[in-house]
């Protein structure tokens, strides 16, 4: 009985304590998102205010569903997410291993390798758009001296060269955070592991294969789920890089969503194209906690 | 003890009044018989001393009436998005709104700004093209303060004539790009996806006859005529090479660069550059270089020269306390004296056609004033819609998929009526440019 009362109590004061935080979270997240889907269900352009505000029930994400330049954009964001997520996991990969080995100057190497990510993102993608601007641009003289192009080519009016500045920038800025995760993942490795191994006959690759990939699988899963939510959120780098062009063949959701929202001043629709993304972010961020199991923080259950 | 926590809560309520009545501008010590005014507009620099000069001298001249500065930004697009939600919420200031020329009939239709016209405002003073741009059924809105347009620059030392036909540019171009050591490029200009696009179009797209929206109100931007303007600057582009691809990214400094370093024999763009290109220390073509009208096409009957208007308007803020004092500010800047005098300041062009006439103008602005004048004369205004953002984005998208070669010029512009089509449905402007229509009429 005294037990259960005891509980109680502190059940109580548990939740007195937490109430703050919770409130905080109520206020900043839960009203906002409450807010916009709310706001999703009526008609309301600020610019003619002539229509009112009307309720119109679904009928903005009846719209989305009909709106090619939507599906065009989650196609785009997709595309975008799993080219560029790859090579920074390959690439991240690859810079763990070798900074994860001994040698003079490690601490000044792992310093030095995260410097792109430390540029902020708008400034990174006006330096890539310096490089690949122009016919006399810096990327133009490289690849022409090299004789990879015969002649400078302009890269920002095809989609298919326009998407090779976006992506190159993505993956310079965001590998050394990749890499530092997985770097993280490495060291939590037990080193007599590879000595067992090693003392079995086992090679180098053989010891990646079955030592450090599988025990680096935490840290991978970490990695993609933080830069999944990126990928489907990326907006100041294309904004800056290609605005979206040519035509909008490399506009991403998050850009389109701006554009409805706060160019075009569409309250009601841009709502309902955020409940949109939300709801994909949140679906990819169940999927990779549920279903692969990414333990974010915690002890092993 | 009880005595004290009243009195804290008391004197803390207090303390939230004074600061709110601070913060709202009470607290000043002012004549309950003045009237005040606030003014935003374009304040930077040189602009922002003329400004502060002429609402001094406006004071002076009005002892009731106290204007107050009032800082918005000087991007465009964001003093749009600021306006807009004021205006939202019914805010009285600024008073007077320095709107874009495309803004009027958006801010006239939503009913931010108050008509003009029981003020009697003297519209046969200017230029007609810019009351146009200003009136919203039937009714004008805005007082033109100063005009912006397009023009075509052109190497005076590669080719001396003013070529009369848009063909005629072309093999000018060609002819000067071949010449030994000649510019790399024929023309150049505004390509990027952005509404410098949209000010180019209809620039070509006048030339060859054509119109974005006719006078009934109807889509006619996939007529033939508009088809063939964009398949005139598609061919500037791939077949008669001599626009580089580089201006499907380009905007005006591009161009201006590549000009004022003397790269191009032809630029399409705004009055601006004249200054900067006429100093010899930082152009390669000062003293080299003219301006003139765009010319038409030559191959189409019903095509003339047209230019991009451009430039900013007065308006009154429907929500505003004072609307008289505030149309007496809008009278006082926009009258030839202040015109002439921000001409002189910052070379910005007047909107009445009179001050052409005025030798004080001349030393002003950098180009003859007759061509200037021919220039804002065959001036025609973007579509006077109150869904112009969106219909132009619906445009640049369109236009520059055509331009990059990723639609066919008939097909991305059959695209584009249908989606301004659906715009109109959508937005219930039919109704209300019908509406628009009947109202105009007499």
């Amino acid at each position: 009985m005294k037990k259960i009362s005891r509980l109680g109590h502190e059940a109580r004061l548990g939740w007195t304590l937490v109430a703050p935080a919770l409130g905080v979270i109520a206020l900043i997240a839960i009203f906002p998102l409450g807010w916009t889907f709310w706001e999703s269900l009526h008609l309301h352009e600020l610019r003619m205010p002539w229509l009112g505000k009307p309720f119109v029930g679904l009928a903005n994400y009846i719209e989305i569903a009909k709106d090619p330049r939507f599906w065009a954009a989650l196609g785009h964001t997709a595309f975008f997410t799993v080219v560029s997520i790859s090579l920074e996991l390959l690439i991240g990969l690859f810079l763990a291993l070798a900074m994860n080995r001994v040698f003079r100057g490690r601490g000044f190497v792992r310093a030095a390798v995260l410097v792109p990510w430390a540029i902020p993102t708008v400034v990174a993608a006006l330096l890539w758009r310096f490089i690949f601007e122009s016919q006399g641009g810096i990327a133009n003289a490289l690849l022409v001296d090299a004789g990879i192009l015969r002649q400078p080519m302009v890269w920002f009016i095809q989609a298919s060269t326009a998407w090779v500045p976006v992506i190159l920038a993505d993956v310079w800025k965001t590998t050394p955070f990749v890499a530092l995760l997985l770097l993280a993942g490495l060291q939590n490795i037990d080193l007599t592991l590879y000595e067992a191994a090693a003392v079995d006959g086992a090679n180098a690759w053989w010891q990646l294969r079955h030592i450090t990939l599988p025990l680096l699988k935490p840290a991978i899963l970490v990695t993609l789920i933080f830069r999944t939510l990126d990928g489907f959120r990326v907006f100041d780098l294309i904004y800056v890089l290609t605005g979206g062009g040519p035509g909008t063949s490399t506009e991403p959701v998050a850009l389109y969503t701006f554009n409805a929202l706060l160019q075009n001043l569409r309250f009601g629709y841009g709502s309902a194209l955020s409940v949109v993304i939300f709801a994909i972010t949140f679906g990819l961020a169940m999927f990779y906690v549920r279903g692969l199991g990414v333990r974010l923080g915690g002890e092993e259950s | 003890m009880r005595l004290d926590r009243v009195f804290l809560v008391r004197s803390t309520a207090h303390a939230f009044l004074c600061a709110a009545w601070l913060l709202t501008g009470c607290g000043r010590a002012s004549n309950p018989n003045e009237t005040v005014l606030t003014f935003s507009g374009s304040a930077l620099g040189a602009e922002g001393t003329l400004v502060a000069k002429q609402l001094q001298r406006f004071m002076q001249l009005n002892p009731g009436i106290r204007v107050e500065l009032q800082r918005t930004p000087d991007d465009a697009s964001q003093r749009h998005q600021l306006y807009v939600q004021w205006l939202n919420a019914r805010v009285g200031n600024p008073s007077i709104l320095q709107l874009d020329v495309v803004w009027t009939p958006e801010f006239a239709a939503a009913g931010w700004v108050l008509p003009l016209d029981k003020y009697g405002p003297p519209r046969a003073e200017f230029f007609p093209a810019t009351i146009t741009a200003n009136t919203w059924a039937g009714k004008l809105y805005a007082l033109p303060w100063f005009a912006d347009v397009g023009l075509l620059y052109r190497r005076t030392d590669l080719v001396p004539n003013e070529p009369k036909t848009l063909e005629e540019m072309v093999a000018d171009a060609q002819a000067a790009m071949s010449r030994r050591g000649g510019p790399r490029y024929g023309i150049v200009w505004q390509g990027a996806r952005y509404e410098g696009l949209i000010t180019g179009f209809v620039e070509y797209l006048g030339a060859f006859g054509g119109r974005i929206i006719d006078d009934k109100g109807e889509v006619v931007v996939n007529r033939p005529e508009a088809v063939r303007a964009l398949e005139f600057m598609r061919d500037e582009l791939y077949k008669t090479n001599v626009a580089p691809l580089d201006v499907l990214t380009w905007h005006e400094e591009e161009a201006r660069f590549a000009f004022q370093n003397g790269n191009a024999v032809f630029m399409r763009n705004w009055p601006y550059p004249v200054a900067a290109m006429s100093d010899t220390a930082q152009s390669k073509v000062a003293g080299k270089f003219a301006v003139s009208p765009m010319p038409a096409s030559g191959a189409a009957p019903g095509g003339h020269s047209t230019a991009a208007l451009g430039g900013a308007q007065l308006a009154i803020n429907a929500y505003a306390d004072h609307p008289d004092a505030a149309y007496k500010l809008i009278a006082y800047l926009t009258a030839p004296e202040q015109m002439l005098e921000r001409a002189q300041a910052v070379g910005q062009y007047p909107t009445r056609p009179a001050l052409y006439n005025d030798a004080r103008l001349r030393t002003a602005i950098a180009i003859p004033l007759d061509n200037a004048r021919r220039a804002i004369e065959s001036a025609t205004p973007r579509p006077v819609t109150p869904i112009y953002t969106e219909l132009s984005e619906i445009l640049q998208i369109e236009l520059h998929r055509a331009l990059v070669r990723q639609a066919e010029p008939r097909d991305a512009l059959n695209s584009a009526a249908a989606r301004i089509n659906a715009l109109i449905e959508r937005t219930g402007m039919r109704k209300l440019m019908t509406g628009a229509a009947k109202e105009s009429a007499p």
